[in-house]
């Protein structure tokens, strides 16, 4: 196959060049995220209007996604996101992004805005834009089954109802589950009359060093596959983080008026609907379930917003939101975010009723979380206002942004309340996309028993074992943001990385040893630390190109304000003074200035690189 | 005589069988150039992997006009030789266990008795076992689900 290729596709012109990426690029981005936010960096100089058609739309596999290394199978969509503003970049498994490879293309670059409803077709080496007409407005499974029975056994990033509507949190789907959930990306494919990237390949990827790569990949699968919690995750998913994280009073509830819920939730309540656990291309966890609702789901971060966060104690309610969300395509995290929002202004009488447009709100009403789903979808009543995601501020006045569990302007994807745990807090406040805990969340934080000696060795020196103390706390959210950038670009997946879910799995040294044996590129461990720092500055030129400032990199009011009331978390709250020298600290560590702006040499130096 | 199993309940689906076939024969990463193939559909809810069963009377050695193919100590082994490449192996084969792709005909060999897939599945869906150990285990893991009943 031809490597490192990429399409460039016009939609409002029609027109699609392909070229290579050139490789001090990939040296200095690797791929996926990496050199997403390289190429975005690259096309978007101005801050426009997300859903405009300037808004530039990337799609790009990690620079491993597709080989035989375990759980290599992803890839990233970056744009402007029209959730926050800011700089919208989701990561998604499956088997798209391995398809997209053997297809001839690492990434696909698309600018404008098609006149009609169209998809784009990679087919070994060649890109066709055609006509979606037939495809436009099916749900995110219809389209898929759809397009196989056109196409065959196509593989497609595609995106339901909501992002043709421009649900601001309209997600990009692979699949059943597999979901760019975050940040709307699914309404720019929709303000893009985009309806689907649709890949078929038959090119495989050239190894350099192939009895190497067998050789390796054998042992680190066993190693990975030595390791507890793998076993556990394959069994129980991402669901067993919920009893430790509700036993510890960190589970958002009921918009965060609460720390903890109901014990109902827990994952061996979820196992009686499971069918079978299965996986995204080379992985070898298995952590999804195939669910006997005829979905797949729910992760933990659903049964906290979808469960918890809106007052759903029974497993079986909180899978059929699951499934419903996953088959309109909305991203769970910010639905289940401002569904609680609104309840809680409902309530409380903080906005006045006649806003809500007839609808009486209330927490722990599944029916009515069902209902308001669906009109979100449909932008029908007052879903079309819920709809607008935190943008919804101002329809529903400033008061009510207090409330608001975001952080630019993205409502908070774990469903860890943070008041306790300072550096997850610290991590929500100053990740890239906005509150989100896949870009930096040092979970060891929260593994109490783990020897100080193993922190040292992973974060350095001088952290406080205590999660409640701000000591220390940016040098964990430091190294595991750029862990996560490098983990990111090289398309494997975080349940299996290094600081994770555990002190072990796969390092800069793993990264390192499968670089060689695939595409035959040399790296020192402390280069590769560098590229998720380069990384991370990308993000951030972006964003400061944006408008973002240092009072963006901050909580929501509540986490200041008012300390949780319950478990061990109890009384815990940020205190705004100690979080302000933290973000000093960790701006310090990043080489930033008190205003988290990026030097000129810097912005210089990464703007040179091509 | 030892020969590959499947166990279609046991596979997830990832496919890393394939990429070793593949790897291992040709050097390259390709789920659509191996011996083993997974067959998925998501939304059909089935992971299924297929590759040569070394059926004992096997319709690709039969129907072979070139008599390419002859068992070769159990296993189904091609004479590159012979094959002109017509692909009828692939069409009689009741399985579709014979990947064609471009001018190669893919034929599990068992890599010489030393499967490089089997190595790869962190599920254990497919193995490599001696057929009567593997009867014996299959009997006491269905009598298992009849005769044990969870407390």
């Amino acid at each position: 196959m031809a490597a490192n290729q990429y399409a460039i596709v016009n939609l409002t012109k029609g027109s699609v060049k392909i070229g290579k990426t050139p490789a001090n690029v990939i040296r200095s981005y690797l791929g996926g995220r990496g050199t997403n936010v390289y190429y975005l960096n690259k096309l978007l100089r101005k801050n426009v209007d997300p859903f405009s058609p300037e808004n530039v739309l990337i799609f790009g596999a990690g620079l491993l996604t597709g080989f035989l290394i375990p759980n290599a199978s992803r890839f990233n969509v970056t744009a402007k996101s029209p959730e926050s503003g800011f700089l919208g970049d989701t990561n998604c498994g499956g088997y798209f992004g391995p398809e997209m490879r053997y297809a001839g293309f690492d990434r696909i670059i698309i600018l404008g805005k098609a006149k009609k409803p169209s998809y784009i077709f990679l087919q070994d080496g060649s890109v066709e834009i055609r006509d979606a007409l037939d495809y436009w407005g099916l749900d995110t499974y219809k389209v898929q089954t759809e397009l196989r029975k056109d196409l065959g056994d196509v593989q497609a990033a595609v995106t339901g109802e909501a992002g043709e509507k421009l649900i601001r949190f309209a997600n990009i789907r692979n699949g059943v589950k597999n979901a760019g959930g975050r940040g709307g990306l699914g309404a720019v494919m929709g303000s893009k009359n985009l309806k689907a990237l649709v890949a078929y390949g038959t090119q495989g990827l050239n190894v350099a060093h192939p009895e190497q790569l067998l050789e390796i990949t054998k042992r680190v699968n066993d190693y990975v596959l030595n390791s507890k919690v793998i076993s556990v995750m394959g069994k129980l998913g991402s669901p067993y983080l919920y009893d430790v994280s509700n036993a510890l009073g960190a589970i958002r509830t009921k918009n965060s008026q609460l720390n903890a819920w109901s014990d109902s939730l827990n994952a061996e309540y979820f196992e009686e609907y499971v069918e079978k656990m299965v996986s995204c291309a080379s992985c070898i966890v298995h952590c999804r379930h195939r669910n006997t609702m005829n979905g797949e789901g729910p992760e933990y971060t659903t049964i906290g917003l979808l469960g918890a966060n809106i007052g759903i104690s029974d497993p079986k309610q909180v899978i059929e939101l699951n499934n419903l969300c996953n088959r309109l395509g909305l991203d769970t995290a910010s639905a289940g975010s401002i569904l609680a929002w609104v309840f809680e202004l409902y309530e409380k009488g903080i906005v006045d009723k006649a806003k809500f447009q007839g609808e009486k709100l209330e927490f722990e009403n599944f029916e009515l979380a069902k209902s308001l789903l669906e009109k979100i979808s449909h932008r029908e009543g007052l879903g079309d206002i819920l709809a607008e995601s935190s943008q919804a501020v101002k329809y529903f006045g400033s008061k009510s942004a207090d409330y608001l569990i975001a952080v630019k302007n993205l409502p908070q994807s774990d469903p860890h309340d943070v008041r306790y745990i300072k550096a997850f807090a610290l991590g929500i406040a100053t990740a890239s996309r906005g509150a989100d805990h896949l870009r930096s969340r040092p979970t060891l934080e929260i593994f109490l028993r783990l020897p100080q000696e193993v922190k040292d060795n992973i974060y350095g020196s001088g952290i406080s074992p205590d999660p409640s103390s701000y000591e220390g706390k940016e040098k964990t959210v430091f190294w595991s943001d750029n862990m996560y950038a490098v983990i990111d670009a090289v398309g494997i997946c975080k349940f299996i990385c290094h600081g994770f879910n555990s002190p072990h799995l796969i390092g800069y040294e793993h990264v390192r040893d499968f670089l060689q044996a695939t595409v035959d590129l040399n790296f020192e461990i402390s280069e590769l630390q560098k590229v998720g720092q380069r990384i991370i500055d990308t993000e951030r030129i972006l964003n400061l190109r944006f408008g973002l400032t240092r009072a963006d990199d901050s909580l929501p009011k509540r986490y200041f304000d008012d300390p949780a009331p319950l478990k061990t978390a109890k009384g815990h709250h940020i205190d705004r003074k100690q979080f302000d020298t933290m973000l000093n600290r960790y701006y310090a560590l990043r080489g930033w200035n008190d205003q988290g702006m990026l030097s000129k040499d810097r912005i210089t130096e990464l703007e040179a690189i091509e | 005589m030892k020969y590959i199993f499947v166990y279609p309940e046991r596979c997830t689906g990832c496919r890393l069988c394939s990429l070793a076939c593949s790897l291992t024969k040709f050097g390259e990463c390709n789920p659509r150039k191996a011996a083993i193939s997974v067959v998925r559909d998501e939304f059909e809810r089935f992971e299924f992997p297929v590759v040569c069963f070394q059926c004992q009377d096997a319709p690709c050695v039969t129907a072979c006009p070139q008599n390419a193919i002859t068992k070769d100590e159990g296993v189904a082994t091609r004479d590159d030789d012979r094959c002109i490449g017509c692909r009828l192996c692939a069409v009689v084969c009741p399985f579709s266990a014979i990947t064609t792709h471009g001018k190669e005909l893919i034929h599990c060999d068992l890599c010489g008795g030393d499967p490089q897939c089997v190595k790869f599945c962190s599920t254990k869906a497919i193995e490599y076992a001696e057929e009567t150990q593997e009867a014996m285990q299959r009997r006491k893991e269905q009598l298992a689900r009849v005769l044990i009943t969870e407390k």
